[in-house]
């Protein structure tokens, strides 16, 4: 994702003296989420 | 939808300049919708007076606002905290639990916390899609002082729950580890020193023996395992070597770890609390240390509640944890249950009496500490209603935590946690990582594998 914006960057600063503007928004279905700051579980617990 | 938040789509989506002390950006957000913009900062006006970002933002931001929404008020719990006793081998400087339970408190029965785990199995049941399992976290005081308990426990239940195990590391013999990384449950260790006399600053044994060398032999044990974590607790103890921590956490093959401000709910946290302006410095030294380290290695060493402040910008519905919100995932996406039985809005809150709702095992469950006053107090504390979060343009990029701390430490539920301005610093910290397009190695390998892009300016 971020290697695309930079490209993006790049190519437009480049071609102009303006930065190109950055705007991304990712979503996805919420359940499962939800723990505090004192626990961090994995997504995928794997050994 | 709320009243105000459709009296706001009326009125329009209106952006707000950020300064992020970027040389070439600035940001533009929507703080009603967590939207936001990088724009040059030479071309400000234009972005907020028209054009393509406003009229692609326009065309969004009613399903942005319905997603934040459903975000912040519509969850139903899907973990649980479980504390199985309320006894610790270590006396920590900044423990949120009382030092009469840690030092002659009780451990939960194992009968007792296996009829717990049978009521809380049902009620996720009853509130979770079919195949999804809940998450079961056995947590402080210190789990493993019960040991016998919480091993039946995790036996008798594991087609129930996914389980995880935040410990002090120190009573982790080989079968421990055998036993739980058999059965993949995710281990969450503490140390808050790159070397002993740091550690041994704010933790240590009741008789002020250092644990230091015990945790990382635990670490060693780990290595290879797929989750495990530790978690280092920030304070003025440990903040001038936050940099030779990550090194240290980087060496041991840590895969992930957090650098968590020291929560001053209880008054002997405040006492090792620093100051915003030195944890944001020690803090983005250590973040860049990470970066380097990367580069040199190819490993990342992610810094999860940094990496969770980015993905709560880049998506916000594929957030990790759940503090950096408001209201926040006590007594709404989890909850927590303390060795006596109570139910609390979280852990955070145990040591507070008045947070406590009924017993799991009483007829009402967790149905009603959910629906009680006392959970109530706390899921209803919402940053758009209080200043001076109210007005703050990233307020759904930080939800201003902790509520516990703001009530114990600040005077009330309407106030602010204990790091507002070092909140704002990650922010800006974040967003200027992300104008550099350097977001990636600060996150998860396929953080964003389940998500879908619902909106770029390129596309």
């Amino acid at each position: 994702m971020t290697q695309t914006v930079q490209t993006q960057h790049q190519a437009a600063s480049a071609a102009s003296a303006t930065a190109p503007t950055i705007a991304i928004r990712k979503s996805c279905n919420p359940d499962g989420i939800g723990l505090s700051h004192y626990v961090l579980m994995d997504k995928k617990a794997a050994k | 939808m709320t009243a105000a938040l459709l009296n706001r789509a009326d009125a329009g989506p209106v952006l707000v300049p950020v300064d992020i002390g970027h040389d070439i950006y600035a940001a533009l957000t929507d703080p009603n919708t967590a939207f936001w913009a990088l724009a040059d900062k030479t071309r400000i006006a234009e972005s907020l007076a028209s054009g393509p970002l406003l009229d692609a933002y326009r065309a969004k931001a009613d399903g942005f606002a319905r997603e934040l929404h459903a975000l912040r008020f519509e969850l139903k719990p899907s973990g649980v905290y479980l504390n199985p006793t309320e006894r610790c081998n270590l006396d920590c400087t900044y423990c949120y639990l009382p030092g009469e339970q840690r030092s002659g408190g009780s451990h939960m029965p194992a009968e007792t916390l296996l009829a717990s785990l049978g009521r809380l199995r049902d009620y996720f049941r009853s509130v979770m899609p079919e195949g999804r399992k809940p998450r079961a976290i056995f947590h402080g005081a210190e789990p493993l002082m019960n040991k016998a308990a919480v091993f039946a426990a995790i036996e008798e239940f594991a087609d129930d729950f996914t389980f995880g195990l935040q410990t002090n590391g120190t009573l982790l013999d080989n079968a421990a580890v055998e036993f739980l990384t058999a059965r993949d449950v995710s281990i969450g260790l503490s140390l808050d020193g790159p070397f002993a006399s740091i550690t041994d600053a704010t933790r240590r044994t009741w008789g002020g023996k250092s644990v230091h060398d015990k945790v990382l032999s635990a670490m060693e044990k780990l290595k290879g395992y797929g989750s495990w974590s530790v978690i280092a607790t920030c304070t003025t103890e440990n903040l001038p070597h936050l940099t030779q921590m990550v090194e240290l956490f980087h060496a041991q093959e840590v895969p992930t770890c957090m650098l968590n401000t020291v929560r001053c709910t209880l008054p002997g946290a405040r006492g090792v609390k620093p100051a915003d302006g030195d944890m944001a410095k020690a803090f983005f030294a250590a973040m860049e240390r990470t970066h380097e380290l990367y580069h040199e290695s190819g490993r990342k060493l992610v810094v999860a509640n940094f990496a969770n402040i980015l993905i709560g910008i880049l998506a916000p519905t594929a957030r990790r944890l759940m503090c950096d919100i408001s209201p926040c995932g006590g007594g709404r996406a989890f909850f927590a249950l303390a060795a006596d039985g109570g139910l609390y809005p979280c852990s955070e809150f145990i040591g507070l009496p008045r947070f406590k709702s009924g017993n799991v095992l009483d007829e009402g469950g967790v149905e009603a500490a959910l629906a009680s006053a006392a959970f109530q107090t706390v899921t209803t504390r919402d940053v758009d209603t209080f200043s001076p979060c109210g007005d703050c343009a990233i307020r759904h990029f930080c939800g201003s935590p902790c509520p516990a701390e703001a009530h114990e430490m600040n005077g009330g539920m309407e106030k602010t946690g204990a790091f507002c301005e070092f909140y704002r610093e990650q922010v800006n910290y974040a967003l200027r990582l992300i104008a550099d397009g350097k977001a990636d190695d600060y996150l998860w390998d396929g953080w964003d594998e389940d998500t879908e892009t619902v909106f770029d300016l390129a596309m």
